[in-house]
């Protein structure tokens, strides 16, 4: 095992624990990082937009806070819009969402209230550019539109907690979803929405069937789509794992309609990587490298896997502690739950993590 | 702010690392024991209520035929017929006999099981456990018992067993002597025992009122003693208007044992019923299209001192909690049994349960307790609750004798 290092370069947010962080799609040394005071557990929210100094990467970038957001509730997630490039969309404690342009001050430009409960996840979709998604711990999911004064569409499907949703990056109508009811959720948002029958009888409103339903072990808080290959999904779970889910099993076929779920089919996980010792609260596959995923943990570290040989090492047996020599690097520098992580979109190998230590820090997935 | 703790509290959990938490049992495997029908027959007053004509052999086969026709499965997807009864003479003959008449294939063998009142549920537990087992994927299991028909045969042991334990020599007292035990050495008074024996009447006959029950009763057609035959489809031990001033009034049933709080009016009533449930594999359920009305986790039993037998559902229940991961916080709905207001006031009270979420339709002090059915009636009286109120979290529990 690599030996660890100290980060490339470090930033303080002072009295806010990081909760998550996104690189900029747009400027290649700017990322935004949503905090909380308290831990999120009460109190104030705090938008951070960081830049790298002048030096790139190396020696020393300097990574500094250039502008900040204060909101009333913890912010919990963001997603940079795909189609303004000042835009920013949160997460928030209070159940807001909240958008942003980040070259005005101190207020949102939009503000949303319709979750009923902490909102804990956003994702801007990359190829239908004017929607994004919510997932919240009211156990719905919702799809917005930043003009629209109502969401587009809402989807009770989760029995618990939604932790995590993302857009597939190679099909804008594909969303997965991650709950505290152990599930990890494909839905199609071209079906129609199906009427269920609530309890007792009762007509629930029409909602979306999810098209694929995977039980993942634990309580499932990330994932992440594979930005190469397609239907294929990684989560990050309270039972400390790292679960590779290649969706085509599950849904029956690339290309053929997604309609038809066989139960029993792509239940298991192509590769599951071990090592965290605590659950795992960020997953996220490189933007550069088909092979390579990073994790972030309350065990108050992160790595980085080389999934191709964890799939190998499940192909030839039960999964081992490390991944069967698929973990690549184990970032130590924080010293409290490390919850959130992202690849710089620009720079090959460079990850941002964000922790409850209330520092953002910057470093080479390889060392 | 709590919640959030908890929430991150619970992420924390190393149970959620080996599957043990109320997370990861809510996740559907193939391999799930499901429930995929209940039913139950009146709970009829013995010697003179709606079914003191009906023989347990033909009760049995009633509650056979409710099933079937409830589940609308093939009989012959039956790998095993298993029947909670504590006291009907020569059962197992019974049983088999009303297994056959009521369209069960002579390939489906009949078990009996016994562990006193909790019979019911042991059946159910027992088809559960095969199933988990991977014995069997489909199996039937009921509790009935004919109380009218229960023949009173003084028992005693032999002396060396009484010469060796006290508490073998407790085994030999009767039930009512455990209740005065538990609401002497706890402290329980009478008023709140008929406090809790009246709720219970009141939420029974509001239940009742309200159709509940009609939900889970099959009407069946037995002898009317006359010659005859009538549909008997409703409970009728159900007192509407019991107030605990009234059951204040009634004597004491056991003067002979201090403090002497037990009644007829907050203890159990003697009755004739048979509930039952079918359960299988979820495979199996979805190949069939079958849907499922609950999954069947784990099973926890606990022994205690004989002479305070009723408390048992104090220890048992913190023990399944303990086995399955989930948090009491996280149970929607209990059912205890009423053997007794005595023990019943007493786990409620120690185990610190929102009455709220207690016996919501009533129990045994309204509804009767047919030793081998009640186990099984909890069962299908708390699926239909848990439905109605869209929630999905239940435990049952119950005081065994001895």
């Amino acid at each position: 095992m690599i030996p660890p290092s100290p980060p490339v370069s470090r930033c303080r947010t002072q009295g806010f624990a990081g909760y998550n962080l996104a690189w900029s799609p747009f400027f290649e040394n700017k990322l935004a990082v949503a905090s909380s005071a308290n831990y999120g557990l009460v109190g104030n929210g705090r938008l951070h937009i960081m830049s790298l100094g002048p030096g790139a990467v190396a020696p020393s970038p300097g990574l500094m806070v250039e502008k900040m957001f204060d909101t009333q509730d913890g912010l919990y997630d963001l997603a940079w819009s795909e189609a303004h490039e000042n835009q920013i969309v949160t997460a928030s404690g209070d159940g807001s969402i909240k958008l942003w342009d980040v070259a005005l001050n101190d207020h949102p430009i939009r503000n949303w209230a319709e979750h009923t409960r902490e909102v804990f996840s956003v994702d801007w979709n990359n190829i239908k550019k004017e929607i994004f998604a919510s997932s919240s711990w009211d156990c719905s999911v919702k799809v917005w539109h930043p003009e629209r004064k109502t969401s587009l569409t809402t989807i009770q499907s989760h029995t618990a907690c939604v932790y995590a949703c993302a857009f597939s990056p190679h099909n804008p109508d594909l969303l997965a979803t991650g709950s505290g009811d152990g599930h990890l959720r494909l839905f199609d948002l071209r079906q129609p929405p199906t009427t269920g029958v609530g309890g007792g009888g009762a007509v629930a409103p029409p909602t979306l069937e999810p098209v694929a339903t995977l039980p993942v072990g634990g309580e499932v808080l990330c994932l992440d789509w594979n930005k190469y290959r397609p239907l294929t999904v990684a989560t990050g779970s309270t039972d400390r794992g790292v679960k590779v889910w290649d969706l085509r099993n599950a849904i029956g076929g690339v290309g053929k309609t997604l309609s038809t779920s066989l139960p029993g089919r792509g239940q298991m996980p192509v590769a599951a990587l071990l090592g965290h010792e605590y659950a795992v609260r960020k997953v996220a596959f490189s933007p550069h490298s088909a092979n390579l995923l990073a994790s972030a943990s309350y065990d108050m570290t992160a790595r980085v896997w080389d999934v191709d040989a964890g799939v190998q090492g499940m192909a030839s047996g039960m999964p081992a502690v490390g991944g069967s020599g698929a973990m690549r690097r184990v970032y130590d520098a924080h010293t409290e739950f490390v919850v959130g992580i992202g690849w710089s979109l620009f720079h090959e190998g460079l990850v941002a993590s964000t922790a409850w230590d209330c520092e953002t820090h910057l470093w080479g997935a390889m060392g | 702010m709590s919640s959030r703790i908890s929430q991150i509290a619970s992420q924390l959990d190393p149970r959620s690392w080996s599957g043990k938490s109320l997370a990861s049992h809510k996740v559907k495997h193939d391999d799930d024991v499901v429930i995929v029908a209940t039913a139950r027959t009146p709970f009829c007053k013995a010697r003179k209520g709606g079914l003191k004509d009906t023989k347990f052999d033909l009760l049995c086969m009633q509650m056979f035929k409710s099933l079937l026709a409830r589940s609308e499965i093939d009989p012959t997807l039956i790998q095993d017929v298993v029947v909670g009864n504590v006291h009907n003479d020569d059962s197992e003959y019974y049983i088999r006999a009303a297994s056959l008449a009521a369209g069960i294939p002579n390939t489906s063998p009949t078990l009996l099981v016994n562990r006193f009142c909790s019979s019911g549920l042991m059946a159910i537990r027992t088809v559960a456990n095969q199933i988990q087992a991977g014995e069997i994927d489909c199996g039937l299991a009921i509790g009935a018992e004919s109380m009218t028909n229960h023949a009173g045969r003084p028992y005693s042991f032999s002396q060396e067993l009484n010469a060796a334990s006290q508490e073998a020599q407790d085994c030999s007292m009767p039930m009512g002597w455990t209740s005065e035990n538990v609401a002497g050495q706890f402290n329980i008074s009478r008023q709140k025992m008929d406090e809790y024996a009246a709720r219970s009447h009141n939420r029974a006959a509001a239940a009742q009122a309200a159709g509940k029950f009609d939900a889970e009763i099959v009407p069946i057609t037995v002898p009317d003693g006359q010659g005859g035959h009538k549909l008997v489809s409703a409970d009728d031990g159900i007192r509407p208007s019991t107030s605990a001033q009234d059951l204040a009034k009634i004597r004491a049933a056991f003067p002979q044992w201090a403090p002497s709080h037990t009644t007829g009016g907050n203890a159990s009533q003697i009755t004739d019923g048979a509930a039952g449930v079918i359960l299988m594999r979820r495979s199996l359920a979805n190949k069939l299209g079958k849907k499922p009305i609950a999954k069947y986790v784990s099973c926890a039993v606990s022994g205690l001192e004989p002479r305070i037998m009723g408390i048992g559902p104090a220890l048992a229940i913190p023990k399944l909690l303990e086995q399955t991961g989930v948090k009491k916080e996280e149970v929607d709905l209990f059912e205890i049994n009423e053997a007794f207001a005595s023990m019943y006031v007493y786990c409620v009270e120690k185990l610190g349960l929102d009455p709220e979420k207690v016996n919501v339709n009533g129990g045994a002090c309204a509804l009767g307790h047919p030793l081998g059915a009640t186990g099984a009636r909890l069962v299908v009286t708390i699926l239909k609750e848990l439905e109605r109120r869209n929630q999905h979290v239940a435990v049952v529990s119950m005081c065994i004798g001895t």
